[in-house]
């Protein structure tokens, strides 16, 4: 259970790291927090000749707010959102879904970017950050691009990352004043990784109506009008309109064969509309 | 080998270690700090658990080099702390430990708990403590333990910080320390550079009594007659290259055919080098493959059955091939595996081998045919590799 004997590197600033991270002759793994990495690497299941360490880099770690939206740095931690040391820009949502990563010992280290960048399914930042509406900035040897959550991650495990390019912040928009939100995941053990998520987010201020149904085998789907699902979203009890059936349709379509797999993506994001809504 | 410095327990302390070397190891090897235990190593158990910066933190999945300078405070620092006495009672009281092993990690994460909680319920302490396995107790105690000291605190006024004192951005233990350069080592030797001749050549249907742990089924269609597909399905060295990573050692005898393949997905790259058995049946047009592979670097080994059929597809000029995949991992590979994922890559795989089929084939009419019988032993090669893949992947990505 000892990882291979690596070399190890921390820069100072971005563009140091992506020079490290463009060398061709050996294999690089980028590490911020490293809770997903570290224990691939005790495996052996990543065996690089470098890792380059980018928490020390001050950028990645910074927090600024950009009016209608927030910065937030790669190497931003999920219990800085749970401790509220990033502000508060989603009624709650991202400070709840950070509170429920994994353990405390591994969101003091675990990162925003890092769980983005890994793109495992079943990780809560993807479906969430979906949801809300956020968007990432990757940085390269050919300059820099942004692009929506959803569109970052590829599939399972593989994110839109080119030769040489780094995930460097997150952008997060704020909330509008009415904005409800419900995110619900199925987990057997308490940290574990998902089975299935439903996140929900209602925002008629800025127009944005998303249903987001994660923890499936590849991205999550994003469901950019969950009027669909729920109708106009108007009334007292929004959820009682949820279209099981039709949510199920688009599951299926998906290539979700398994009955029960599909079914417990259902209930997820029935429930996560149901806690928009509280009685 | 680089230098790296800590406070621990309140001493700046200072050990040559690798850069590979965990916070656990390096406390423990370097400084004889042998309080802090080393369950699983990779991040599931919680014995590991201490405190960088005064947060809880994984020292098994955390490496010492990234923590350079930043203040670290193991089982043994927390002999005069307040809420550490009032747990060790508690514990005692309680009967919240048997063997032990996992008491350090268990006060640290306790200890967090009762700093930033102000009145958790019995279920909000179980879910906050589900980081800290304990194969003892059943962790009536542990949780006992806890909530006593929590009303005994609150009680004579002592509430609780909810982000326990940490001020900074960022992953605990990062930002003391300046920029540290690779020291340029060369990269280390790939499976690939050494001696490839390491895989038996021996029939890889060895043992008649195997069966698979997994089983699963695969469909795709291509836009080309039956015929033709079936026909370049016995050649395969073309086949094979329509799989990308994949590639043959040689040219296939009697069935038996030698090659490797890279599979490359997010952090993990593994090169499966293998033998495969092939049979071949005319005129039901089925075939199936035994296969068995093993990657050097992982020392993970796979073994494989694969039963297939070409058909006629929906129209007169499309083919349905169906692939049934029967697989067994084992090795340093199946130790992490996520089964949820198999669908996902397999798919990504299936499709990218589709596309270059359908080019190969759009290519190829005519051309290519003359050749098919040098290559007709092997038919179904590349369903053994993606067999491989999917048991690869299969067995990879059992939830942790």
């Amino acid at each position: 259970m000892k990882p291979v004997n690596f070399d190890y590197a921390r820069p100072k600033d971005v563009a140091g790291a992506i020079a490290l991270i463009g060398d061709e002759s050996r294999t690089v793994k980028v590490m911020a927090g490293g809770q997903s990495l570290g224990p691939m690497l005790n495996m052996r299941l990543v065996q690089p000749d470098l890792v380059v360490d980018i928490t020390g880099i001050g950028e990645l770690k910074a927090v600024t707010d950009q009016g209608d939206r927030i910065v937030v740095g790669a190497c931003v931690t999920h219990a800085d959102f749970e401790d509220l040391r990033v502000p508060d820009v989603t009624h709650g949502a991202l400070p709840s879904v950070a509170s429920g990563i994994a353990y405390r010992a591994v969101r003091n280290r675990g990162t925003i970017g890092g769980s983005l960048t890994h793109a495992d399914p079943s990780a809560d930042w993807i479906s969430i950050l979906s949801a809300i509406g956020a968007s990432v900035t990757v940085e390269g040897p050919a300059g820099s691009r942004t692009m929506s959550v959803e569109d970052y991650m590829l599939g399972a495990l593989e994110a839109d990352l080119r030769p040489g390019e780094i995930l460097v912040s997150v952008s997060i928009p704020k909330l509008g004043k009415g904005a409800r939100w419900g995110y619900y995941k199925s987990c057997r053990k308490t940290g574990e990784f998902a089975h299935a998520i439903g996140a929900f987010l209602h925002d008629p201020e800025r127009g944005a109506s998303r249903a987001v149904i994660g923890a499936t085998e590849s991205k999550p789907i994003v469901v950019a009008a969950a009027t669909a699902f729920i109708g106009d979203g108007r009334g007292d009890k929004p959820a009682k309109g949820f279209d099981a059936n039709a949510t199920a349709k688009l599951l299926e379509a998906s290539g979700m064969v398994d009955q029960i797999d599909r079914q417990t993506h259902v209930v997820a994001l029935r429930r996560a509309i149901e806690r928009a809504y509280p009685a | 080998m680089t230098t790296i410095n800590l406070t621990v327990n309140g001493k700046q302390l200072s050990a040559t270690a690798e850069p590979r070397t965990h916070l656990a190891d390096y406390l423990r090897d370097c400084h004889n700090l042998t309080g802090t235990h080393i369950g699983c190593e990779h991040g599931v158990c919680g014995a590991c658990t201490l405190l960088v910066d005064g947060v809880p933190t994984r020292s098994c999945i955390t490496f010492a080099v990234t923590c350079e300078h930043a203040h670290v405070t193991t089982i043994e620092g927390l002999d005069d702390d307040e809420i550490a006495t009032e747990l060790r009672a508690a514990f005692k009281r309680e009967h919240a430990l048997q063997c032990g092993y996992c008491t350090p990690g268990m006060m640290v994460s306790a200890r967090d708990v009762v700093l930033r909680m102000e009145s958790p319920s019995e279920h909000d302490i179980r879910v906050a403590m589900s980081g800290n396995l304990c194969r003892c107790t059943g962790y009536v105690g542990i949780v006992r333990a806890v909530q006593s000291v929590i009303e005994a605190r609150r009680k004579r006024g002592a509430g609780a910080i909810p982000d326990g004192n940490r001020k900074l951005l960022g992953p605990a233990g990062s930002g003391h320390s300046s920029a540290v350069a690779a020291n340029g080592a060369k990269p280390r030797e790939t499976s690939a550079t050494k001696a490839a001749a390491s895989v038996a050549a021996a029939p890889a249907r060895a043992d008649a009594n195997w069966t698979p742990q997994t089983t699963f089924v695969q469909s795709f269609t291509v836009e080309h007659p039956v015929d033709q597909v079936w026909e370049f399905f016995g050649r395969i060295g073309e086949v094979a290259t329509c799989l990308p990573g994949a590639s043959l050692d040689g040219e296939p005898v009697d069935g038996h055919a030698e090659g490797r393949i890279k599979v490359k997905v997010g952090p993990i790259s593994a090169e499966f080098q293998g033998v495969a058995d092939v049979s071949r049946d005319d005129a039901t047009r089925t075939g199936t493959i035994s296969g068995a592979g093993k990657d050097q670097r992982s020392n993970s080994a796979t073994r494989g059955l694969i039963g297939y059929a070409v058909k006629q597809g929906d129209r007169p000029e499309q083919t349905r091939v169906d692939v049934t995949v029967g697989f067994t991992l084992t090795g340093m590979l199946a130790q992490f595996s996520r089964s949820g994922l198999v669908q996902d890559i397999a798919n990504r795989l299936i499709a990218a081998f589709v596309q270059n089929l359908e080019a190969k084939l759009s290519a190829g009419e005519g051309a290519a045919r003359a050749v098919a019988a040098e290559f007709d032993a092997g038919s179904l090669f590349t369903s053994v590799i993606i067999g491989r893949i999917k048991a690869l992947f299969a067995s990879v990505f059992r939830r942790r």
